[in-house]
C-alpha cells in the first residue's frame, strides 16, 4: 500500500496533536463537572471506536454494545464490592470478560444476517439488565477506599481518569488503524460490501467477523470498566440500557462510520452538548439530552448518512483543498516489487497444486450430472460439461436457463442435489466458498459495487489475500493483475467515478490477483459497447493464453461467438449442445431455444 | 396511440435503452423481438413508470407519459403483464383479477368482465379460491393476462409470456393472446424472445439490440429476414 | 394438597393469565408485522408508539377527562379504542415526512443499505418519542384506573380446597377487546378494497404499480395502521399496568419476538406469533424467577431465529 507509511505518520502525528491539546483541555478547567464531562468525552469516543471496528467497518450494524459495557462495567465492580480486588486487576480483568462475551454472542449469532443480527445484538444486554436485576445488582455503590487510594485506583484528583480514559482511547485508535491498514479492514469493507463476493474471493467471511467481534467486545468491556470507577455508580439501567447502546453507535454515526476519526468527532460534538444541556435544563426538561441525540441522528442519518466526517472530507477533496496521500499513481513502495520484479514472483504456495502437463489439454473442470432443484423449479437438470486447461469455455442460454445456478453451486454457495464436480481431479463438492477460492478458482460477480473512498489497488487487493501470506506480498499481486488488465496507471486513483469497462476490468483484476489457475466470468459484457467489448476480449483471450482456463457466462451471442474455444449451452438447466461455436450455432436444438421452435419450422418448410 | 421517441434509460449501471423509438397505432398488434439484454423490459418498465427515463418521450394518446406519477398509469387505460408474471402470490385468483380492475374506468358491469375472462382461461374460474403462488406456471400466465383485461385497457402490453413456459403451453397462451386482440379490439404490445411466436400473430413489428432498434417491419418482412436470426446468434 | 395439585392450579393460572396477556400481545405483534412484515422496516420506536397510546387513553380518560361522561366501566376501553385513530394520523404523518425518505421502492431495490438507515432512523425515533414523552408526561407511573382492575371472574375451582382460576375482569375486557379489533382487522384486509390493495402492495410492490396501485401512499397507511393497533394495544395494557416513558423498550422485543415467531408477511402468524409469546412469558414464571420472566423470551426469539427464522406460518426464510 503505496503512500501508507506517509499516512500513518499524519494519523499517529495527528493522534498525538489531539492528545497534547485535550491534555491542556483538561488542565486548565476548573471544576470538577468539566473534567468528569472531559473524561466522559474520551470514553463513549472509545465505546465508539468500539462499535465502529465491529459495526462501522464490517456493517453487521449492532445495537448491543451495552452488552461488552455493562459487563465490562459490572466484571470492575463485582470484584471490587464483592472480593476487594483493585480495579488495576479489575479492568483488565474486564477486558477478559469481554472476549469471552464476544465469542458467546459472535458464535451464535453470526448465523444471522441483517436486521436479524441487529435485533438479536438489542436483546442481549436487554436480558443481561433483567438478570442483573434479578440478582440484586439494582445499584452498586463503589465504596470509596481512603485508606489505600492508589491501590484501589482511586484519586482526588479527577484529571487521572482523563488521562486513563486518553490512554485507552489511543490504545483503541491504534488499534483501528493497524486494523485499517491491513487485511483485516478490507476484508471487513468487503463483507460489509458484498459478503458473497467476500466469500468468492477467498475470505474466510466466519473468521474475520469473529476477530472483529472480539477486539470489538474487548475494547468496549474494557472501557466499560473505567465508566464504573470514574462513576462510582453502577445500575443495570445505565449500562445496560438501550441508551448506552444507542450512545456507542450514534457518535460514530454522527461522526463517521468506519474511520478513525469518527468516533472522535461525534463524541467531541455530541456528549458536551447533552451534557450542557442536560445541566442547564435537565430539571425542568428532563430527557433533554435523549432528544438531542434523536435529533442528531435523524439529521445524520438523512442529510450525511455516513457521517459527517466524510462529507466534509468529499467537500474539501472537491475544492481541492485536502488530497489523500499516496495517490499520486503507481509509485512502489519500499517494500514492494517492482513491475518487472512482479513477473518474478514465485509461484505462491496455494497455489502449487499438482501442476497439470504443460502440454494443456488437461481437463481443468469436470461436472458430472449435476442437478439442483428449488421447490418445482429444476433449475439444473443432470448438466454435463468440461474445461480444458488454457481455454475459454462459454456457457450461454437463454434467460432463465439456470448459468447463474451452475456458477453458484460450482462456486460452492449452494450444493447441488447430485452429481460431482472436480477441479483438477479433486472434488470440490460441499468445500465453502473461500477454500474453492483458495483451491484456485477465481469468480467475478455482476453487481460489485467498488469501493469507492479507496484506491483501485485496494480494490484489487481484496482478491488477493488469499494468495498471499502478508499484505506486501498482496500488494504485488495486486499491482500484477493490474498490469495483466491494463489498468497499472490507475492503480492510485480512487475507484469512484470509474466507466463500465474500467470496472468490469478492475473486477476482473480482482478475480485474477491471487493467480488462480480459472477463473469464472459472470456476464461481464453486460451492457458495454462494441469498441470496449473487444478491449475487454483482448484482455480475456490474453489471459487465457497465460495459461489460466476461463469459463465464462454471457448471453450476448456475437461476442462469445468470437471468444469461446468452446460452447456449452443451457437451456431449461439442461446442456442442449456442446461444441465449437461454428458447430453449436448451427445446431437446430440451439436456434430453437434462442428463437423458438416456429422458427425453425418456418425455416425447414 | 403510443408513440416512444429517443428514449435513453440508465439501469443497473448500465445504458439500457440508447435511443429507441417505436410507435404503435391503435388496433395494431405490434411486436418487439430482440436478443436478452437488448432492452425490451426495460422499455416496458420506463413506459410504467417503474424505472425513469434519463431523455427521449413517451407519449400515449397524446398525453406525455413520463410526466404522470407510474401509479396513475394504469388509470389511462395501459396494463401491464409483467416478465415473470409477478402475480400476487398470497393473494387468491379472484383478488388477483380484483386488483386488476382496481384502475378501472370503464364503467361496466365486474361480473361480465370477470366472465370473459373465465371464457378466455376456465381453469381460472376453477382455481378461482386459490391462492395464486400455488398455480403452475402456465395457470399464472393466464392469470397475468387476466388480470391485465381486468381493468379493461385500451392498451395491453405484454412482456414475454412464453417466458419458462413449456412450448405447448406457450402455444395456448398465444392463440388466448390472438383471440383477445381480435375479439376484444385491445390494442397489443407484445415483447417477446421467441420470434416466430412474437412475429406470428403480429401486423408490425420492431427488432431491438442493445437499447435500440435495429429493424422494423411488417409481420411479412420480418418473418423472412436472416438479419433477425444474424441478431440473435450472431452470425 | 400434593405439590402436583399446587403446581396444577399454578399452571393453570398462569395458563390463564397468558391467555389474557398474549391477546394483548398478539393486537400489538400485529400492529408491527403491518410494519415490519408487509415493509421489512424494523421499527425500534414501535414501543414507544405503544407508549404514545397508553398516554393517549390516559389522557382522554382521566387526564383531559375527555371521556369521563362515559364512567370508569367503559371510558377505559373506549379511550383504548380511540388512541387508534389518533396515532393512525401520526403515524401516517411520521412515514410522509420521514420515514419514507429511507424507504420505498427505490430503497427497497437498494439491498442492505436501504436496512441499515431505517433501523438507525427509527431509532432516533424512538429516543425522540421517549425522552420527549419525558419531558412532557415527567417520570412518575401512571395508569387508568378501574374498579375491574380489582375484580376477578372465577372459574372453577377444578379440586377440592383447591382455588379457582382468577380472570382478571379489566384484564379480559382488554383481550376480549383487542381480539374483536383484530378480527375487524382481518376482515377489512380481507374484504375491503383497501385492504386488499395493501396486501397486494406487500405482496409484489412492482406488480401493484402496473395495477394503479399507489405504493408509496398504501406504505403510509400500513404504516398509519401500525402504528395504531399497537396503540390501542398500548390503551388496553394502561389500565393494567403503571406506566411511564420508558415502557416501551420493554416491549420492542418482545413484539419482534412474536412476529418473528409467527413468520414475517401472515398478520395471522404474528397475532398468534404475540399469543405464543404472552404465554411462554407466564408460563415461564412457572420455572423462572419472575423478573427474569422476558429472559425466557429473549431466549426463544434467539432460538427461533437460529433455527427456524421463517417462523411457524412464514414462507421464507430471510437468513442468508
Amino acid at each position: 500500500m503505496g503512500g501508507d507509511r506517509k499516512r500513518t505518520r499524519r494519523t499517529l502525528t495527528i493522534i498525538a496533536g489531539l492528545a497534547v491539546i485535550y491534555l491542556a483541555m483538561l488542565y486548565s478547567v476548573e471544576t470538577n463537572y468539566y473534567k468528569t464531562m472531559l473524561t466522559l468525552v474520551l470514553i463513549w469516543a472509545t465505546m465508539g471506536v468500539s462499535w465502529n471496528v465491529l459495526s462501522g467497518y464490517s456493517g453487521m450494524i449492532s445495537f448491543g454494545h451495552a452488552s461488552f459495557f455493562g459487563l465490562g462495567a459490572y466484571t470492575v465492580t463485582i470484584l471490587f464490592i464483592d472480593f476487594g480486588v483493585t480495579p488495576w486487576i479489575g479492568i483488565p480483568a474486564a477486558t477478559v470478560v469481554g472476549v469471552l462475551a464476544a465469542l458467546l454472542i459472535g458464535f451464535p449469532t453470526f448465523r444471522l444476517r441483517g436486521h436479524y443480527f441487529a435485533l438479536a445484538m438489542l436483546a442481549y444486554p436487554l436480558a443481561l439488565l433483567y438478570i442483573f436485576e434479578w440478582a440484586g445488582y439494582q445499584e452498586e455503590n463503589l465504596p470509596k477506599r481512603d485508606d489505600a487510594k492508589l491501590f484501589f485506583a482511586q484519586f482526588d484528583d479527577l484529571r487521572i481518569y482523563g488521562i486513563m480514559a486518553l490512554v485507552m482511547l489511543v490504545a483503541g485508535l491504534l488499534i483501528s488503524l493497524r486494523i485499517e491498514q491491513s487485511r483485516f479492514g478490507l476484508s471487513l469493507l468487503a463483507i460489509k460490501q458484498n459478503e458473497s463476493a467476500a466469500e468468492a474471493a477467498g475470505i474466510n467471511t466466519w473468521l474475520w467477523k469473529m476477530r472483529a467481534i472480539v477486539v470489538s467486545g474487548a475494547i468496549g468491556s474494557t472501557v466499560g470498566g473505567l465508566y464504573a470507577i470514574v462513576l462510582l455508580v453502577v445500575t443495570p439501567l445505565t449500562v445496560f440500557g438501550v441508551l448506552t447502546s444507542a450512545l456507542a453507535l450514534v457518535v460514530v454515526l454522527f461522526g463517521g462510520v468506519g474511520t478513525l476519526w469518527g468516533p472522535l468527532i461525534g463524541a467531541a460534538i455530541l456528549i458536551p452538548l447533552s451534557e450542557t444541556l442536560r445541566a442547564e435544563y435537565g430539571a425542568i426538561l428532563p430527557g433533554i439530552d435523549g432528544v438531542a441525540y434523536g435529533a442528531a441522528i435523524i439529521f445524520v442519518i438523512l442529510a450525511a448518512p455516513d457521517g459527517i466526517f466524510w462529507n466534509v472530507r468529499d467537500w474539501l477533496i472537491k475544492r481541492g483543498w485536502y488530497t489523500r496521500p499516496g495517490s499520486e499513481g503507481l509509485k512502489m513502495s519500499e517494500a514492494g516489487a517492482n513491475v518487472a520484479g512482479a513477473e518474478k514472483v514465485q509461484p505462491l504456495p496455494s497455489m502449487r497444486k499438482a501442476e497439470p502437463a504443460p502440454t494443456g489439454g488437461a481437463t481443468m473442470l469436470e461436472i458430472n450430472s449435476v442437478s439442483k432443484q428449488f421447490g418445482g423449479l429444476r433449475a439444473l437438470d443432470n448438466v454435463t460439461l468440461s474445461a480444458t486447461e488454457g481455454s475459454i469455455l462459454g456457457v450461454i442460454g437463454p434467460n432463465g436457463a439456470g448459468k447463474t445456478t451452475l456458477f453458484n453451486v460450482l462456486n460452492g454457495f449452494m450444493p447441488p442435489d447430485g452429481g460431482e464436480i472436480r477441479f483438477q481431479g479433486e472434488s470440490v463438492l460441499g468445500l465453502k466458498p473461500h477454500k474453492v477460492c483458495a483451491r484456485g478458482i477465481g469468480r467475478t460477480f455482476q453487481v460489485v459495487r467498488a469501493f469507492p473512498r479507496m484506491t483501485i489497488l485496494e480494490n484489487v487487493m481484496v482478491g488477493a489475500f488469499v494468495g498471499s501470506k502478508d499484505d506486501v506480498e498482496a500488494s504485488a499481486l495486486a499491482r500484477d493483475a493490474l498490469v495483466r488488465v491494463g489498468l497499472a496507471d490507475l492503480a492510485g486513483a480512487l475507484a469512484s467515478g470509474l466507466t463500465n469497462e474500467q470496472f468490469r476490468l478492475m473486477e476482473l483484476a480482482r478475480a485474477i490477483a491471487p493467480r488462480p489457475k480459472m477463473v469464472m466470468l459472470d456476464e461481464t459484457l453486460a451492457g458495454l459497447g462494441a469498441i470496449e467489448i473487444e478491449r475487454l476480449l483482448d484482455v480475456v483471450r490474453q489471459l487465457r493464453d497465460t495459461g489460466m482456463t476461463i469459463v465464462i457466462i454471457e448471453h450476448t451471442m456475437q461476442a462469445m461467438v468470437r471468444l469461446a474455444d468452446q460452447f456449452a449451452v443451457l437451456d431449461h438447466g439442461a446442456v442442449i449442445a456442446t461444441g465449437t461455436p461454428d458447430e453449436v450455432v448451427k445446431d437446430p436444438a440451439v436456434i430453437e431455444a434462442y428463437l423458438g421452435k416456429k422458427w425453425m419450422e418456418r425455416a425447414a418448410g | 396511440m403510443l408513440q416512444v421517441d429517443a428514449l435513453n434509460v440508465a439501469y443497473g449501471g448500465i445504458k439500457a435503452l440508447n435511443g429507441a423509438s417505436l410507435e404503435v397505432q391503435e388496433g395494431e398488434f405490434v411486436a418487439i423481438v430482440g436478443p436478452n439484454g437488448a432492452g425490451k423490459t426495460t422499455l416496458f418498465k420506463t413506459i410504467s413508470g417503474t424505472v425513469p427515463a434519463l431523455s427521449g418521450s413517451v407519449t400515449f394518446e397524446g398525453q406525455d407519459l413520463l410526466a404522470v406519477k407510474p401509479a396513475r398509469r394504469a388509470h389511462l387505460g395501459i396494463a401491464h403483464v409483467p416478465e415473470g408474471r409477478q402475480v400476487f402470490s398470497r393473494l387468491s385468483v379472484l383478488e388477483n383479477l380484483e386488483m386488476g380492475s382496481y384502475s378501472d374506468t370503464s364503467g361496466g358491469s365486474w361480473s361480465s368482465k370477470l366472465d370473459r375472462i373465465y371464457a378466455l382461461f376456465p381453469v381460472l374460474a376453477e382455481r378461482q379460491t386459490q391462492l395464486a403462488g400455488t398455480l403452475s406456471g402456465g395457470e399464472q400466465q393466464m392469470l397475468a393476462i387476466g388480470r391485465g383485461l381486468a381493468s379493461s385497457p385500451r392498451l395491453l402490453l405484454l412482456d414475454e409470456p412464453s417466458m419458462g413456459l413449456a412450448p405447448t403451453v406457450a402455444d395456448q397462451i398465444f392463440e388466448r393472446i390472438e383471440e383477445i386482440h381480435r375479439e376484444d379490439k385491445v390494442t397489443v404490445l407484445l415483447v417477446e424472445q421467441r420470434v416466430a411466436e412474437a412475429l406470428e400473430s403480429c401486423d408490425r413489428g420492431y427488432v431491438l439490440e442493445t437499447g435500440r432498434v435495429v429493424m422494423e417491419g411488417t409481420h411479412d418482412t420480418l418473418m423472412a429476414n436472416d438479419a433477425v436470426k444474424a441478431a440473435y446468434l450472431g452470425l | 394438597m400434593s405439590t402436583t395439585q399446587i403446581f396444577l392450579e399454578n399452571f393453570l393460572q398462569a395458563l390463564a393469565v397468558g391467555i389474557m396477556v398474549g391477546g394483548i400481545y398478539g393486537l400489538m405483534c400485529l400492529g408491527l408485522s403491518f410494519i415490519f412484515g408487509i415493509m421489512r422496516v424494523i421499527n425500534f420506536a414501535q414501543g414507544d408508539f405503544m407508549m404514545l397510546g397508553m398516554y393517549a387513553a390516559y389522557y382522554l380518560v382521566t387526564g383531559f377527562g375527555v371521556l369521563a361522561f362515559l364512567g370508569v366501566y367503559i371510558g377505559p376501553f373506549v379511550g383504548a379504542v380511540l388512541a387508534g385513530p389518533i396515532l393512525f394520523v401520526f403515524g401516517f404523518y411520521l412515514h410522509k415526512f420521514l420515514v419514507s425518505r429511507v424507504t420505498g421502492i427505490r430503497v427497497v431495490s437498494a439491498e442492505a443499505e436501504g436496512h441499515y438507515a431505517q433501523l438507525i432512523l427509527t431509532l432516533g425515533i424512538a429516543l425522540i418519542l421517549q425522552n420527549g414523552a419525558l419531558l412532557i408526561f415527567k417520570s412518575s407511573p401512571v395508569s387508568i384506573r378501574t374498579p375491574l382492575s380489582i375484580k376477578a371472574w372465577e372459574l372453577g375451582p377444578f379440586m377440592s380446597d383447591g382455588m379457582p382460576v382468577l380472570f382478571n375482569q379489566s384484564r379480559s375486557i382488554a383481550c376480549i377487546l383487542a381480539v374483536l379489533v383484530a378480527c375487524g382487522l382481518f376482515v377489512f384486509m380481507r374484504r375491503a378494497r383497501l385492504g386488499k390493495s395493501l396486501r397486494a402492495a406487500a405482496d409484489n410492490p412492482e406488480a401493484a404499480i402496473y395495477m394503479g396501485i399507489d405504493v408509496d401512499r398504501a406504505h403510509r397507511i400500513a404504516f398509519g395502521i401500525g402504528t395504531a393497533i399497537t396503540a390501542i394495544a398500548g390503551g388496553l395494557v394502561a389500565s393494567t399496568i403503571s406506566f411511564q416513558p420508558y415502557v416501551g423498550i420493554e416491549f420492542v422485543v418482545i413484539m419482534y419476538a412474536g412476529v418473528v415467531l409467527g413468520g414475517l408477511g401472515s398478520t395471522v402468524g404474528a397475532f398468534m406469533g404475540g399469543m405464543v409469546i404472552g404465554l411462554v412469558q407466564q408460563m415461564s414464571t412457572l420455572i423462572l424467577p419472575h423478573q427474569l420472566q422476558n429472559t425466557a423470551i429473549f431466549a426463544v426469539f434467539i432460538l427461533i431465529m437460529m433455527f427456524r427464522p421463517q417462523g411457524l406460518f412464514g414462507r421464507t426464510s430471510e437468513r442468508a
